[in-house]
């Protein structure tokens, strides 16, 4: 299943409503985005999914790792 | 007597008509987000209980239980309709009471159910997108509990964005200005993973105080048993040697995995814009101790202002500005910092010296929370009350002088959820000094305020009594 957020075909069912599976969850398992079948079409499909919020291996590599991993510490 | 734990407080809204009940089945989405928005619309936004949510037996939610300055009144055990400088005052009196440390208890009804294997979140929380370009559902008003890897009586509790991605690991919003990020980097220092527990649907203080930017070494246990004048009930957790508040709805304990970042975001913030998406630490949950169904999911919406976070951070960072200033400059009369997080905020003084505003506005800078949130600083005199902007805006408009009462400090840091930070992270800091010059500044010559005649509070008073 494509993910709609960042294209790829890497989205799969990991859950679904615990009392009468009236919708089920997916996940993305490149990029961890979750959606629900139940969801507007502009969230759900990747084609209306508004272009603001999509994600793309270019615009992956520029993110910023938030805290900045430390040096590790030098064994005394 | 104060609350227990989060059932108390909205067994009190519901009797005080500051809880409206959903009883008709929602949808995860739109609905709990679209309904926890309207709630913050609408007069003395109430709090908003879902009965039944779609897909879940007995699992509830609700939202917005902080939102409105009535239900803070309540939260204090005052009557609603307190106004705002009384909730401030009251803040401020019971600020001195701290520390009332916590007490433990053995016993406790969160752990009523305790799993430790087969962990899957979405089976015990009905989690729901908040606002619709989240990247995927996230808790926005749990408490998160660590410790100092290499001081382990330092123990912090904050409020941390944590976005779902699996059914046992959570993104978390760590950012450098928060205690957490310091455990985690010694912890990351020494690659060991960093001890966590995340309590879920607390009583009222226990969220309020999870949001108090308090020094590194102040315990928010201790502060909560000041605000609430009585200790407040802690309990070991199960997997982890940290302490959870007692009366906690959920509490999931886990780690922070050393040294990884991943792909967490966008989310919708408190400026009430979406933030940029990031490389953010994760957490491996490896147990869950709950109450038994039907479990209350206490979550919050955000976005633009006002909204249920700007009652939770508001008047609680005006206070703890305003004890941090005091020590520092006994001159300060009030603060209120209650614009996006203390991106503005407004210091009332008096002054020792001529430019004194300018230093207060420094003095600001120098806490905490003025290591990255207050950019937009405005300094007033005694006379002037900051949360009254028509007073503040007049102090600004006759005594502020552009050439000579204006401080930048261009390339400061700031929050990288600010979207007028260019680059992300870095802003101008802004002191406007609007107050009066004194020596050895030239004081404005030939000035004679207005006063208000003599008879006038008389007059009020009979004027009153004409209009019953």
């Amino acid at each position: 299943m494509f993910c709609p957020r960042c294209d790829k075909d890497e989205g799969i069912k990991f859950f679904e409503a615990p009392q009468d599976r009236s919708w089920e969850l997916y996940r993305c398992q490149y990029c961890d985005f979750i959606w629900r079948n139940t969801e507007k079409e502009s969230i759900k499909n990747k084609d209306l999914y508004h272009p603001n919020f999509k994600l793309n291996e270019d615009r992956i590599s520029q993110m910023i790792d938030k805290p900045a991993i430390p040096p590790l510490r030098k064994r005394s | 007597m104060p609350y227990r734990d989060l059932r108390e407080f909205l067994k009190r809204l519901e009797a005080e008509g500051q809880l409206l009940r959903v009883e008709r089945e929602v949808l995860p989405e739109p609905d709990i987000g679209a309904a926890a928005y309207a709630a913050g619309e609408i007069s003395n936004g109430p709090a908003i209980f879902f009965e039944k949510i779609k897909g879940y037996d007995q699992k509830k939610v609700v939202m917005n239980a902080h939102g409105s300055w009535e239900n803070y009144a309540l939260m204090l055990e005052l009557p609603k309709g307190t106004p705002l400088k009384q909730l401030f005052q009251e803040l401020v009196e019971r600020w001195d009471r701290f520390p009332i440390p916590p007490i433990v208890v053995n016993n406790s009804l969160l752990k009523e159910v305790v799993l430790k294997k087969d962990i899957n979140i979405f089976d015990e929380i009905p989690l729901f997108r908040i606002n619709q370009y989240d990247g995927g559902p996230y808790l926005s008003k749990a408490v998160v509990i660590s410790k100092d890897p290499e001081d382990v009586k330092n123990q912090n509790l904050g409020i941390y964005r944590l976005q779902v991605k699996d059914k046992d690991r959570l993104g978390i919003q760590a950012s450098a200005q928060h205690d957490i990020a310091i455990h985690l980097r010694k912890a990351e220092e020494l690659n060991q993973p960093l001890p966590v527990a995340i309590a879920i649907g607390n009583d009222p203080i226990i969220t309020l105080v999870g949001a108090m930017p308090l020094q590194y070494h102040e315990d928010e246990y201790e502060m909560a048993g000041a605000l609430r004048g009585e200790p407040t009930e802690i309990i070991r957790a199960e997997t982890v040697d940290l302490m959870v508040p007692a009366g906690a709805e959920i509490v999931l304990e886990g780690e922070i995995i050393p040294r990884k970042r991943r792909i967490e975001g966008p989310f919708g913030e408190y400026t009430g814009f979406y933030s940029a998406t990031m490389k953010q630490a994760e957490i491996k949950i490896k147990a869950i101790t709950r109450r038994k169904d039907p479990v209350i999911f206490d979550n919050l919406y955000i976005g633009k202002p006002w909204k249920e976070h700007d009652y939770i951070l508001g008047l609680m960072t005006s206070v703890t500005l305003y004890k941090q200033l005091k020590v520092m400059a006994p001159e300060v009369v009030s603060v209120n910092a209650m614009y996006c997080h203390g991106y503005g905020t407004i210091i009332s003084t008096k002054s020792r010296v001529g430019g004194y505003g300018k230093i207060i506005g420094a003095k600001l800078l120098a806490t905490p929370h003025g290591l990255i949130y207050p950019k937009f600083i405005i300094i007033v005199d005694e006379d002037i009350d900051p949360f009254n902007l028509n007073e503040v805006m007049w102090a600004l408009i006759t005594r502020f002088r552009a050439d000579r009462d204006l401080v930048l400090i261009p390339n400061a840091p700031g929050s990288t959820l600010d979207p007028a930070g260019y680059p992300r992270g870095l802003v101008t800091r802004m002191i406007l000094d609007a107050t009066q010059p004194i020596p050895p500044d030239m004081p404005l010559e030939g000035l004679s305020l207005v006063t208000p005649p003599e008879e006038a509070s008389q007059w009020i008073e009979e004027l009153k009594l004409i209009k019953k």
